[in-house]
């Protein structure tokens, strides 16, 4: 906590540590984000137009592999080339892209960034990227169109290209729910879920659910389900019936003791693993996380779609998934594009990505290869690809905003104040989207 | 006192092997070498500390919206007065500032008094373990609390269990998170202030105790009606040290909690980046990031008009 040990001048030396760490952090020069979204040159699409020299390529964990063990086929492919490809790590990923677009300088050629954080970058840096649309709008029709539309923005532009997605479901511990005599396909509804999650308690003495008490838990992921996310038409809609729906679910779940609080990946992992909770519901990368971080619970899980709000309302939702975007400082914009597009339209590597890496692909053609339908060991023998190739054509698409990061940080203080200090859902939303709305400058919905 | 006469020593000092020449010149050619040597430094000053200064303190008074920079004037600044987030975080820091500063000074301080004590054997020894925890990586000592701390299996709890008390909800509850982020801060910083706290000690001469003890003070007189007294001005370094490291707050519980959870142990400092790097808000971090500059030094200041006046008799 101390800062220096000079003795003289105690003011001036604090001061002057305070304000060089504090400020030269919020000081960024120049804005790199202004303007509009330049075009990659069209002829590089000409199948005539060779492409060469080298990219550097940011990504990171299982998506930098992939990209490192595909990157050869297309060097080798296109004489000539060098694919670079960086694994910057997740944690500090962010930073290190915001910063680029900020001060304009500093970025690789192909970055990878999560389809929920696009919107963000594209409504503060409009600027920031190259505008793909001329190059990839024919793929349009290929690819899911919830992550289409994260990718796309206004006037038709488009300023990525959708990788994978994360259709969610049910896991569920195959042993707990047979302890307390609990069918899984009878879980249509979240009652059903909730009803379930006592009788099991009862039986077992496991609870339902894990959730991180840092995070919004499955509150985007219930929204999603109802077809809205924290913005509606670009005003707040943190406080709407479907919102209030969502967050008194949560509620009871805690107030029922069904929720055990990990923070963190590490708390969901090893919570998981010691078989805190009965059920997880999330996406389908999450099958990769259980295949390798816990081969002893080999046959213990399966996957059902996730209970609905009605029972027959929509039964999936999309959580992660990530985009690959062209920033306007790229110096070679169309090598750039051309790996894109290696990596992404083709059927081939996008089944490998999702067989090796366990990426689940937003290209809609690689859903159909057999390999989806296959049985899967570590899941008993079910086909569980296959549940979330069928659940991914139904992912409701909605509106993710430029103040989406805003809205989770509000809307995570609304949900712990529910679930751990017992507040009431629809006053808590209600001076949520009170705040957001200040924050944002902007109306509210309800 | 020293700075002015120093040029001019300079000036006078060794008389020059060439030729003397025209007193303008003679008076100018210091100057240049004054630049010479101060302008690194300065155009670094100029750099990466007067230039980032200027620029926050305008960005202070913009907002940006899809790339584009609008003036706004105070209204950043007007934000933070309705803002739950950023009043929790100042909430927060003051429940530091009330509870953890003065408990780690007085700790420091018993500490300090502790090593100073001539019958106390292995003192460098001692010294170097209190003052370890300082010079730990953060990172590492954030992770070896989240490991001590864990609510299953966490070693705090195994203890605890094993006395019949039973588990408390650490780092998840925000009660006990922020119990826990004032012990961990406690263990790592008590040393350093202890270590200073020594360094005060030492400076006081034997005579004193000895002066106080042919006066009939026993121990506890002496040091509360001579010593202490006299340690005034090094308890005032590292009461103002410590609170501007506590306004600073951000790596240990950013590690350790994230600010959370519900917002329990989040800082000024945690929300700036959060604001900033996250949010993309850059305006508002700008301005919460100067409001955290004027707190630091209204409060030194207070602290040095309330505690130092001893210095200037």
């Amino acid at each position: 906590m101390s800062t220096r040990p000079t003795r003289r001048a105690v003011l001036a030396t604090g001061l002057a540590a305070t304000a060089s760490s504090l400020l030269s952090g919020c000081a960024m020069g120049g804005v790199g984000g202004g303007g509009r979204a330049p075009e990659i040159d069209g002829k590089a699409d000409d199948k005539g137009g060779k492409v060469s020299g080298r990219i550097t390529v940011w990504s990171w964990d299982v998506a930098a592999k992939a990209m490192k063990r595909l990157a050869g086929d297309f060097e080798k492919r296109h004489p000539g080339t060098t694919v670079d490809v960086v694994d910057i790590g997740y944690d500090n990923a962010y930073d290190k892209i915001t910063i680029g677009l900020r001060g304009g300088t500093g970025l690789a050629d192909v970055l990878t960034v999560e389809g929920d954080h696009m919107p963000r970058y594209i409504g503060n840096f409009p600027g920031g990227f190259y505008d793909l649309m001329s190059l990839g709008g024919r793929y349009g029709g290929d690819f899911e169109r919830a992550a289409w539309h994260t990718v796309t923005g206004p006037g038709g532009k488009l300023y990525a290209l959708p990788w994978d997605i994360g259709p969610c479901a049910l896991y569920y511990r195959t042993d707990h729910f047979r302890a307390a005599g609990v069918d899984p396909r009878s879980l249509l509804t979240w009652d059903d879920y909730v009803k379930a999650g006592i009788r099991i308690k009862k039986a077992t003495g496991h609870k339902l659910i894990i959730q991180d008490p840092t995070d919004p838990g499955i509150l985007p992921m219930l929204l999603q389900q109802q077809g809205q996310y924290y913005f509606e038409g670009g005003r707040v809609a943190v406080d709407t019936p479907a919102a209030v729906k969502a967050l008194t679910l949560m509620k009871t779940l805690s107030d029922e003791g069904l929720v055990a609080y990990e923070k963190g990946w590490d708390g969901l992992v090893t919570g998981t693993k010691e078989g805190k909770a009965a059920t997880t519901p999330t996406a389908a990368w999450w099958t990769g996380t259980l295949t390798s971080e816990m081969p002893e619970l080999k046959g213990r899980f399966e996957v059902v779609p996730l209970p609905g709000f009605t029972a027959d309302g929509i039964r999936t939702s999309n959580i992660g998934g990530s985009t690959l975007a062209v920033p306007a400082q790229s110096k070679n914009p169309r090598l750039a594009w051309a790996f894109i597009e290696f990596l992404l339209t083709g059927k081939n590597n996008q089944v490998s990505m999702l067989g090796r890496e366990g990426l689940f692909p937003a290209y809609l053609p690689a859903l159909d290869d057999p390999y989806l339908s296959e049985r899967q060991d570590y899941f008993g023998g079910q086909r569980t690809l296959d549940v979330f190739a069928r659940l991914a054509r139904n992912i409701p698409p909605v509106e993710y905003d430029k103040d989406d990061a805003k809205a989770t940080d509000i809307m995570i203080s609304a949900v712990t104040g529910v679930m751990l200090h017992g507040r009431d859902p629809r006053r808590a939303l209600g001076s949520a989207a009170g705040q957001l709305a200040r924050a944002t400058g902007r109306k509210r919905v309800a | 006192m020293a700075a002015p006469t120093a040029p001019t020593a300079l000036d006078r000092g060794p008389a020059p092997v060439r030729k003397p020449s025209a007193a303008r010149g003679r008076r100018r050619r210091p100057r240049l070498a004054a630049w010479i040597f101060a302008g690194p430094a300065a155009a670094l000053f100029a750099l990466f500390f007067a230039y980032p200064l200027g620029a926050s303190l305008l960005q202070s008074f913009t907002s940006e919206d899809a790339g584009t920079t609008r003036w706004v004037g105070l209204d950043q600044y007007q934000r933070m007065f309705d803002d739950p987030a950023f009043l929790e975080s100042l909430f927060n820091t003051g429940v530091i500032l009330a509870v953890q500063v003065p408990v780690m000074i007085g700790l420091g301080l018993a500490l300090a008094v502790l090593l100073n004590q001539s019958w106390l054997r292995f003192r460098g020894t001692w010294r170097a373990v209190y003052f370890l925890p300082a010079v730990t990586t953060l990172v590492a000592y954030a992770v070896v609390f989240q490991v001590l701390l864990k609510t299953d299996g966490g070693l705090v709890n195994q203890i605890l269990g094993a006395i019949g008390v039973g588990p408390v909800d650490w780092l998840n509850s925000p009660t006990w998170a922020r119990v826990s982020l004032i012990v961990s801060l406690t263990w790592r910083w008590t040393g350093y202030n202890a270590v200073i706290l020594l360094a005060g000690l030492q400076a006081i001469g034997k005579e004193q105790y000895e002066a106080a003890s042919i006066d009939g003070a026993g121990t506890l007189t002496t040091y509360t009606r001579v010593i202490l007294p006299q340690l005034r001005p090094v308890v005032l370094f590292c009461v103002i040290t410590s609170t501007i490291g506590t306004l600073q707050l951000f790596d240990e519980n950013y590690v350790l909690t994230r600010g959370g959870p519900d917002d329990a142990t989040l800082t000024p400092v945690v929300y700036l980046y959060k604001v900033g790097f996250q949010q993309l808000d850059f305006g508002y971090a700008a301005a919460i990031a100067w409001v955290v500059v004027a707190l630091i030094a209204a409060i030194s200041a207070l602290q040095y008009l309330a505690f130092g006046r001893e210095r200037r008799r």
